[in-house]
């Protein structure tokens, strides 16, 4: 049953457009719900739709779509990682220490997604081999790192950041790099995860991790590799949020992996394993973002948002629940 | 069902949205405000007895030469060398005072009681402290006052009555006015602004707006208030918010206010990154490096907070006048060397004076 979502071709020999509607139902919902917003939000205050605007939305969370593909990926296996937002708290400023010492730019651009994988790795052998639940590792995790950053930081800021390194802040083509980051890592990640065997794989340990055992999947170290692919977008996502601005803060960002989570799992990862896409998750960080924005044009309090949040979160948790259902 | 919910909460927002949309500022409090007088006079005092604490069986210190030691939240962070700084400028200047700073390496309560402790042991005549937490050190500053220490605070308080003075950096009536004059000099007395804050509830925050709003009524009328942002302290939500509120606003938009040192230098990224430095004053509270990327590039002009070098030189002036005798309760002011006369505020506090503005001709000379 968990295939279901993974592979259009079985859905039915209905036509084109019932297949498409049934392997990518919630991409297509949030893509409305995006259209729709935009439509709503820019008629009542027109400058919502500027160009101006746009960059600031696409730009300006570009970071957290980066990081739901990692996260996406981890949900779909079946586990989760509540440390994600401190994990990037500390890439960033692993990143931006080393560019303010005088480093190449290429190594601090490197060397967080380096560690970040490092770090997920441990998180994916105590998870996978040591067998204790991936919610408790990296609740442990989320600890260590967030103590960890107050203690080696003491809270300074990192400033004088050299300009060559604000990867953030380059633009290619007249777009803004952290939206070619977030168009073509969702675009490359969705393409390998539904033609190599190891991206199909992700979903097989997420559904059914005996079957897919019996398949011949090595369950251990497939889920070691989720997490470390993890660890390298959460490395990515780090850089990007290191280099938007001229500071870097050195704590960590306050609830940036419920963001993110929900990013997930508003995009149609099921949070039960073995279904969803990243363009979903993309899809879900681009509406949040915009429905961040969009509070500010209608004059709404930004608690909303972490209102509205919680009403897609339960929202998309109910209708993947009753989904289920029906299937069995 | 997912699009239901969207379509509720669309209207939801667009509903509340209007309900919001009254004539106070948001993020203010409801507390009673006190502006002060457009014009620089200083605001009345309210009187209010001593409550502050006695040492008890005080040598007499008049006139002699004291050790005294200053204990602050950290060592070793540009803030508190600058405090330092102006410490041992007043006791080179007093010239009858053996100063020196000691205290922990990181910001913890435990680490600076035992280090007040040690002191106590060790026989101090006079102890200045900046508090890691107002009620966990108040046993051991009694215990100071006990064995007949004078015991004065600086930048940040102790319960009242474990300490005898306190130096109180900056009034929220003082800063808003600094704020807002700010503002009405660098964007205009009919500027319309919108203000960066934490939250709508954080108590500092939501006091400076309050008095902001007051002080505005009073003596830039014209000035209009847009909206209110929250952002947490987080900077990247910082920025973000600041660069909706250009995007909204356009040309409309004369100036931002950060209530933060966290959205103070990001408002002024989010202005930077939209071209719109020289058109778009920022105005806020913020620590001199955080800012002065802004400054040097003269996209910012006014960072307001207070001197921490003359912060340091107030508390050592202010405890010298306490061993000496000629600060005692009751009384209404402080001779505190080149400061000049400090006024007593709040039964038991010195108050340093108006608020600090860093500017470009001198936020070079601050590093913290």
């Amino acid at each position: 049953m968990s295939f279901e979502a993974a592979s259009p071709r079985r859905a039915a020999s209905t036509g084109a457009f019932s297949r498409i509607a049934s392997a990518y139902g919630q991409e297509l919902i949030i893509l409305a719900a995006i259209v729709l917003l935009f439509a709503v939000v820019g008629t009542i205050a027109p400058r919502f739709t500027s160009q101006t605007n746009l960059t600031s939305i696409f730009v300006g969370n570009a970071y957290i779509a980066v990081a739901a593909i990692g996260m996406s990926m981890v949900i779909i296996s079946g586990h989760i990682d509540v440390s994600v937002g401190s994990l990037i708290g500390v890439l960033a400023t692993i990143s931006g220490t080393l560019a303010v010492a005088g480093y190449p730019v290429w190594i601090a651009w490197l060397v967080p997604i380096v560690v970040g994988m490092a770090i997920t790795s441990i998180i994916g052998v105590l998870v996978a081999y040591v067998r204790i639940p991936s919610i408790v590792v990296t609740l442990g995790m989320l600890s260590i790192l967030k103590g960890g950053l107050i203690s080696a930081t003491g809270g300074a800021w990192i400033t004088n950041l050299p300009p060559d390194y604000l990867i953030a802040q380059f633009r290619l083509l007249g777009v803004p790099s952290p939206v070619w980051f977030m168009a073509i890592l969702t675009i490359a990640a969705a393409i390998w995860m539904r033609s190599t065997a190891f991206g199909r794989s992700i979903y097989a340990v997420g559904g059914n991790p005996e079957a897919a055992r019996v398949a011949g999947i090595r369950v251990e170290a497939t889920t070691v590799s989720i997490f470390a692919i993890h660890g390298m977008f959460a490395g990515i996502a780090a850089v990007l949020f290191a280099t938007q601005l001229q500071v870097i803060q050195s704590t960590v960002p306050p609830n940036l992996e419920l963001t993110i989570i929900t990013a997930s799992v508003v995009g149609g990862v099921s949070i039960l394993g073995g279904t969803g896409t990243v363009i979903g998750s993309t899809l879900a960080a681009i509406l949040f973002a915009a429905i961040g924005s969009s509070l500010i044009f209608l004059n709404v309090s930004a608690y909303w948002l972490r209102s509205v949040q919680g009403l897609l979160i339960l929202a998309t948790v109910l209708a993947d629940m009753a989904r289920r259902h029906r299937i069995s | 069902m997912l699009k239901k919910t969207l379509l509720l909460a669309a209207c939801f927002g667009l509903v509340s949205g209007a309900a919001l949309a009254q004539s106070t500022w948001t993020g203010g409090d409801e507390l009673p405000t006190n502006p002060l007088a457009c014009d620089g006079t200083p605001g009345a005092v309210v009187s209010k007895d001593y409550d502050g604490g006695v040492p008890t069986n005080a040598p007499d210190r008049a006139g002699k030469k004291i050790t005294v030691v200053d204990i602050p939240k950290l060592i070793g962070v540009g803030y508190f060398a600058a405090t330092t700084k102006g410490i041992q400028e007043a006791a080179t200047e007093l010239g009858n005072v053996d100063a020196k700073t000691d205290g922990p390496t990181k910001a913890n309560i435990d680490e600076q009681i035992t280090f007040i402790d040690n002191y106590i042991t060790s026989g101090v005549d006079g102890i200045l402290f900046a508090a890691n937490d107002p009620v966990a050190i108040a046993p051991v500053l009694k215990k100071a006052l006990a064995a007949g220490i004078n015991v004065v605070g600086y930048d940040a308080n102790a319960t009242p009555d474990a300490r005898q003075w306190f130096v109180n950096q900056a009034e929220f009536n003082g800063i808003a006015k600094s704020l807002i004059d700010s503002m009405a000099k660098e964007a205009g007395e009919d500027a319309s602004f919108a203000i960066v804050t934490s939250t709508f509830t954080t108590p500092n925050q939501a006091r400076w707006i309050a008095e902001m709003a007051a002080y505005a009524a009073k003596c830039h009328p014209n000035m209009k208030w847009l909206e209110t942002v929250e952002a947490q302290e987080d900077n990247v939500l910082s920025f973000n918010q600041a660069s909706t509120l250009i995007n909204k606003y356009g040309d409309q938009l004369k100036g931002i206010f950060g209530m933060t040192s966290v959205a103070t230098p990001a408002a002024a990224e989010a202005v930077t990154q939209a071209n719109q430095c020289g058109k778009i004053a920022i105005v806020g509270l913020a620590t001199p490096n955080a800012m002065k990327p802004y400054v040097e590039k003269d996209c910012v002009k006014s960072v307001v907070l207070w001197n921490p070098v003359d912060l340091g030189y107030a508390a050592m002036q202010v405890l010298r006048a306490t061993a000496d005798g000629t600060l005692k309760p009751g009384a209404t002011s402080v001779k505190a060397g080149k400061l000049g006369e400090l006024k007593v505020v709040n039964g038991s506090e010195i108050l340093l004076g108006s608020p600090f503005v860093f500017d470009k001709s001198n936020i070079g000379q601050f590093d913290f």
